[in-house]
């Protein structure tokens, strides 16, 4: 379908230019973004600062206008006020009416929802209580914490219970208590069968949760994929630790490591490839040591991210660095 | 539903800010010091307390107007609660048309406050409420609903200082428009263009004076202080100036990236 009306965001050729001025360069912040977000998925939008991540979620939600290419949400084009209404969106430190409660604001916003007084009423409740937000319902916004404006924003974003739920940096800021709610809550978000499109730099945390990602530089997309695919399983280093060792045999390990050092009675020996951490273990067992750890490290997310983003650096043109990183589901 | 939740959201902000009752505290009190005015000056006290109290009223609400009025978008902007906003499905005129509602809402709300504090203390002095005076006082929310036009669209496009400074402007330079023409019509001989020039400027800018007939009001005693189709079209005026304003707000802010 051109539109992707079968999937739940799709982006064609998204270019966006901002003209700074007569006689500052026009910034490139997108260009030619080609994006597809099955349904039903948690997808990670991941990039530097500057990365064009934020001018995309802009475009997404209504408050951009993207200079070439088009957009579209549940098969609706993103320029349509109607497309607005199966998208919920949480825009980074989100920022509320200081005089409003918070039951007020769920309200303000399930008006601009098009949700009858019912419906707002029942789902103000329903949401105050599942953000855990019940006390401080009658509160004005300008007393609420940072965690609890994070909630809050999270809550206004699916009042009207839309199938694509949109969010900005949803755990910038948070402690880590914040943070572990925030991630329940797109975790049950899924389980009810909506999707959640969500940036952030935190990849731990879009390393555990997320179905699919996709990697932008400069504008340009580096990758896009499920993490498991992405993810290549390569082990980068091999972790050994032996006690027991004599001189002799440590000579002889230390020809293998790319560091080792003495912890007491333990010997720390890394090596860079699977087949010298085997060549090590026997190396120390034929010495007469005792192996105690053998442990293999594998790329994680955060390690593929600087790798095809080449730390940010680049010229901003799609470079695939991993053939298995284009793959698609 | 869009742009009465908006309006209604505006209203709620207007109230809870300090300024709006500072500049009523200030429009009672001048309403108060009519009477030690007309003490002090030549000709009938009652008249002077008419004619305070009017201006008094009229440059109050103009006030409200013009500093609730310039912030209103930029704030909303600045302080990015525009965000969760327009991320609805809201058109943008709708969020133009509910911060236009919100303002002559709460600008109504002072208006209406002020001058019953106004026509009460007339009445308690003795002094007659007049039909005129109800028109007078009709005609300075029709002003007041084109300044908030004005207002609205400055700061769809500019910072807050920028926007007050350029509304002000319009709201004392629209008092003088009749005279722009007449200044242009001195120099029809001389130089032409100009006479053209401030022609354009006399269409371009609100004739505010059109809206006043405070001075009519007080010297018609208990005749209407203008006729009830001068007082229509003067309406229908206002109104349509007040409708070309926000269309402009809204072409400018419709293109705007944020």
């Amino acid at each position: 379908m051109v539109n992707g009306s079968d999937l739940a965001i799709k982006t064609s050729n998204l270019h966006m230019t901002y003209n700074p001025g007569l006689f500052a360069r026009k910034k490139h912040a997108l260009k030619g973004l080609n994006m597809e977000v099955p349904p039903k998925t948690i997808f990670g939008f991941l990039g530097h600062n500057g990365a064009g991540k934020t001018s995309t979620i802009k475009i997404l939600v209504g408050l951009q206008f993207c200079t070439e290419g088009q957009a579209w949400i549940m098969g609706g084009d993103v320029r349509d006020s109607k497309t607005r209404r199966h998208v919920g969106f949480m825009p980074e430190n989100p920022y509320f009416y200081e005089y409003l409660t918070a039951r007020e604001t769920l309200d303000f916003y399930g008006r601009l929802s098009h949700l009858d007084r019912e419906t707002r009423r029942r789902r103000t409740s329903e949401l105050l209580a599942q953000f855990s937000l019940e006390h401080a319902a009658d509160v004005p916004m300008r007393e609420f914490s940072k965690g609890m404006r994070q909630r809050l924003g999270l809550a206004q974003a699916i009042m009207h219970q839309p199938p694509v739920v949109i969010l900005d940096e949803p755990m910038s800021g948070l402690d880590p208590l914040g943070r572990r709610d925030v991630r329940n809550i797109i975790l049950s978000l899924r389980d009810a069968g909506q999707t959640v499109f969500f940036s952030s730099h935190i990849l731990s945390d879009v390393e555990e949760i997320c179905d699919r990602v996709c990697v932008l530089n400069q504008g340009s997309k580096v990758a896009e994929g499920p993490i498991s695919s992405l993810l290549t399983g390569k082990v980068l280093e091999v972790k050994l630790a032996a006690s027991g060792i004599p001189a002799a045999g440590i000579e002889e390990v230390r020809k293998l490591a790319v560091r080792c050092w003495h912890d007491g009675a333990l010997y720390h020996v890394i090596v860079d490839t699977e087949e010298k951490a085997q060549a090590a273990k026997s190396r120390i067992e034929a010495a007469g040591g005792i192996l105690r750890v053998i442990q293999p490290h594998r790329e994680s997310l955060e390690e593929y991210f600087v790798r095809v983003t080449d730390g940010g650096a680049g010229d901003g043109s799609v470079i695939v660095k991993d053939k298995p990183a284009e793959v698609h589901a | 539903m869009i742009v009465a939740a908006i309006a209604l959201n505006t209203f709620k902000e207007a109230v809870r800010d300090k300024i709006l009752y500072v500049l009523f505290a200030f429009g009672v009190m001048m309403i108060l010091v009519s009477r030690a005015i007309g003490w002090v000056s030549f000709g009938g006290s009652e008249k002077i307390m008419a004619d305070v109290g009017l201006a008094a009223i009229w440059i109050f609400s103009g006030m409200v107007s013009i500093f609730i009025g310039t912030g209103l978008i930029y704030k909303e902007i600045d302080k990015r609660t525009i965000y969760t906003i327009l991320s609805k499905p809201a058109e943008r005129w709708q969020f133009i048309a509910g911060k236009y509602f919100g303002l002559v809402i709460t600008t109504l709300v002072n208006l209406v406050l002020l001058s019953s504090a106004f026509l009460a203390y007339l009445w308690f002095s003795g002094v007659p409420v007049t039909l005129g005076l109800l028109q007078a006082l009709y005609l300075t929310l029709i002003e007041m609903m084109v300044v908030t036009a004005v207002a609205i669209f400055f700061s769809s496009a500019s910072t807050p200082i920028l926007s007050a400074i350029f509304t002000t402007v319009i709201f004392f330079v629209g008092q003088l428009t009749k005279w722009v023409v007449e200044l242009g019509s001195t120099m029809k001989m001389s130089a032409p263009w100009v006479e053209k020039l401030l022609y354009a400027v006399y269409l371009f800018l609100p004739n505010l004076h059109n809206f006043n007939i405070r001075d009519k009001a007080v010297l018609a005693g208990d005749a209407l202080a203008v006729s009830g189709s001068e007082l229509v079209l003067v309406t229908v005026y206002g109104l349509a100036y007040a409708s070309a304003v926000l269309l402009m707000s809204h072409l400018i802010f419709s293109r705007r990236n944020f």
